[in-house]
């Protein structure tokens, strides 16, 4: 319990430092609990997710950092790994190959990375992963866009 | 230990291998050159010899605890000293090639660089060696001396209380421990045991566990004698006739599935039957409707989320595709998608897969004629169990009494114990015979007759035995003083013994070959007991090997009789 505090609070600390550093990423700690997270994090360039501002919370189990936190997607999205109902994430660095070195930081990153590399050989939206393995990129991206649009941007107007 | 050892003996001369493997030459040719990287196959079974010098014509020795642990030691000796590393990284490249000394001699010399990488044995540090006097952990992002900032062969600093955090939690995670590698994602290499003995405190007792058990569960000639409780495990070497083995616990198991000894039942069978039995528990309902199991290391696993792509959790790590069952690797665009898997349709279309479905709804139905044949599985099961606690009294108490009551010394009273290890041999042959009978098709009028037939002279042989040694010894047991009947009963019961022991025998070979040749047993079934036996053996014997091969075109006119 002590140990992951002490990691957390550390790791609040680096993000408070970084904040300007990385303009992709904004992690937020809850205001009473530092076991509860949220991160907002943008689209990448050149996917059909530019533009929008995607929200993950993370729940942090008591012996992080020897356990992964859990992460999902509060902001619908339209992508192979993604659960489109629930928002979980299929990424094997938050299942068998998490790490204790890995930190929240690195964990959206490798996030952002999923979204401009989507692997639909493990598919956990099966529509979208089918799309894109029948070669059919520009149906996949219309498609993304639009949630994109859709759940991902500010409305206009 | 003296009575375990005679039973065993006893077991050597009732299945009497070498008379029977030695007709079959295709065999022996076969185990001659087969399994080529297990070169160090005799100096194992010399090491052992203390247990296995009385039986040293067997194809298997067993190791108690501290022969694995020798066994095991003298292997990553061997190894560090041939490689000049040290034990352990030996160890460490022993357990990834599953043991094999031969292996890990093999591709050592032919690319070390890259087994050096592969395992995670580096050379030189990734992290060079700082003159910094603090280093941060890169786990807790603490700052500690160098000298509280132990690493492995890479350098990359964790603090001891990480390390010693990381390495608990992958212990309490399983086997999986084993193949610890550095925190550090990107890094490949491995973490010893000596990392372990030095940091872990009581979870060290599980990874040594795991070590040990290791070195018979990932060798591919090694396993434990499933008998519960036993700690023995068994050296088998392949490729020579027979999967029957008997452990020093007196259990004799196959060594290809590991269920307990079932000749003339094959493999495929008894799993059948085994899976059969328990069919009815809910249990087994429940695996069957949720789970599937592994296709490499068979265990049941339940999906309970994500998609097709199925990973079994370590030391196993097969990836497969959830719906057909096959390997990941195969799947892709051929095969139509991941997740509408082609084969799995086309399999489904052919009607393969409602086939098990089908057969699954039939084995419910059919659940009398089942308790039919599982009643008299199970009631020579209970008598087999029976007969060893009588083997186990007369050893212990009858005997003696006996001897006294005769004036006839104990070794000459053996044959009461070949008896009854001749009743629980005939027991186990007939129990399994009733899996056996329970799958005989319905259609094969003939071989059922003559299968039944055979049966029932077995079962009411083996009853006069039992009979002869369970009664008759009874009123010798009581006597006053020597009785001159006795030796009259001596010959009976060798006399019985060994009547019924050639009947099973030739019962086992004849079930073995599927009872091939139906119409010449039926021609010497007429003849009596005894000398039918005889009969018969030269007859199976003659034939050997041929008469499984004919049998394919003998069959057909069988099912016309």
């Amino acid at each position: 319990m002590q140990a992951s505090r002490a990691r957390l609070f550390k790791e609040y600390k680096e993000v408070q430092r970084e904040k300007v550093a990385d303009p992709d990423i904004q992690l937020v700690c809850d205001d009473t609990n530092i076991f509860k997270w949220t991160a907002l994090i943008k689209g990448p360039s050149e996917t059909p997710y530019e533009g929008g501002v995607f929200q993950l919370a993370f729940a942090v189990p008591e012996p992080y950092p020897l356990q992964p936190p859990q992460v999902r997607f509060l902001t619908k999205i339209f992508h192979p790994n993604v659960h489109f109902k629930t928002g979980e994430i299929c990424l094997d660095i938050l299942k068998n190959a998490w790490s204790p070195a890995w930190t929240l930081q690195s964990v959206c990153r490798a996030i952002i990375a999923l979204m401009a590399h989507p692997e639909p050989d493990s598919p956990l939206n099966c529509d979208s992963g089918n799309l894109l393995r029948s070669g059919d990129v520009r149906g996949f991206n219309s498609m993304a866009r639009m949630y994109t649009r859709l759940a991902a941007m500010p409305k206009k107007g | 230990m003296d009575s375990e050892e005679d039973m065993l003996d006893a077991h050597d001369m009732e299945s009497g291998e070498d008379d029977f493997y030695s007709g079959g030459t295709d065999d022996c040719n076969d185990s001659d050159d087969g399994e080529p990287d297990y070169g160090f196959v005799e100096e194992d079974a010399d090491d052992s010899a203390m247990i296995a010098s009385h039986r040293s014509q067997k194809n298997f020795c067993v190791l108690r605890e501290e022969d694995i642990r020798r066994h095991q030691m003298d292997d990553i000796e061997r190894v560090s000293v041939v490689l000049s590393i040290t034990e352990v990284e030996a160890s460490i490249l022993l357990r990834h090639f599953h043991w094999s000394v031969g292996r890990v001699h093999d591709e050592w010399f032919a690319d070390e660089e890259r087994v050096r990488k592969t395992v995670g044995i580096l050379e030189s540090p990734v992290v060079p060696p700082s003159d910094d006097s603090e280093l941060t952990c890169g786990i807790c992002f603490d700052s500690y001396p160098p000298e509280k900032i132990p690493s492995v062969s890479c350098g990359h600093p964790f603090c001891t209380t990480c390390w010693t955090g990381y390495i608990t939690t992958t212990i309490n995670d399983g086997p999986g421990c084993l193949m610890l590698r550095c925190p550090d994602p990107s890094c490949l290499a491995a973490v010893g045991h000596d990392m372990v003995d030095k940091l872990a405190s009581e979870e060290k007792e599980k990874y040594n566990r795991y070590f040990l058990r290791s070195y018979i569960e990932d060798n591919r000639k090694m396993k434990w004698c499933p008998a519960p409780g036993c700690d023995y495990a068994i050296d088998f070497v392949a490729g020579s006739g027979s999967y029957d083995v008997s452990c020093l616990c007196s259990f004799s198991f196959c060594w290809n599935c590991t269920e307990e000894a079932h000749r003339p039942v094959d493999c495929s069978t008894v799993s059948k039957w085994i899976l059969k039995n328990s069919a009815e528990s809910e249990n087994m309902n429940w695996i069957l409707a949720n789970s599937k199991p592994c296709p490499r290391c068979k265990r049941p696993i339940e999906k309970n989320q994500g998609c097709m792509h199925m990973t079994c959790t370590p030391p196993c790590k097969y990836e497969f595709c959830w719906l057909c069952l096959g390997a990941w690797m195969d799947h892709g665009e051929r095969t139509g998608g991941f997740y509408a898997c082609n084969r799995y349709e086309v399999a489904k279309q052919e009607g393969q897969y409602d086939e098990t479905e089908r057969r699954r709804e039939m084995a419910k139905n059919s659940l009398e004629r089942y308790t039919h044949y599982y009643e008299r599985w199970a009631s020579n099961q209970t008598s087999r169990q029976k007969a060893m606690a009588d083997l186990q009294q007369a050893q212990t108490q009858n005997l003696e009494k006996l001897s006294d009551k005769q004036c006839t010394p104990e070794s000459q009273l053996k044959f009461i114990l070949e008896a009854w290890l001749q009743i629980i041999e005939c027991r186990r042959v007939l129990k399994w015979t009733y899996a056996y009978g329970y799958y005989l098709p319905d259609h094969e009028h003939a071989k059922r007759q003559f299968f039944e037939y055979l049966q029932g002279e077995a079962e009411s042989g083996l009853e006069r035995l039992h009979q002869c040694v369970e009664k008759d010894l009874a009123q010798f047991l009581n006597a006053e003083g020597p009785s001159k009947d006795f030796n009259d009963f001596r010959t009976k019961l060798a006399g019985l013994t060994s009547v019924t022991k050639n009947y099973f025998e030739n019962l086992v070979k004849a079930l073995e070959n599927g009872l091939a040749d139906v119409d010449s047993h039926a021609a010497c079934s007429s003849k009596s007991t005894s000398s039918k036996s005889t009969a018969c053996s030269s007859k199976t014997r003659g034939k050997g090997k041929g008469s499984s091969r004919t049998g394919g075109s003998s069959r057909n006119p069988d099912d016309n009789l």
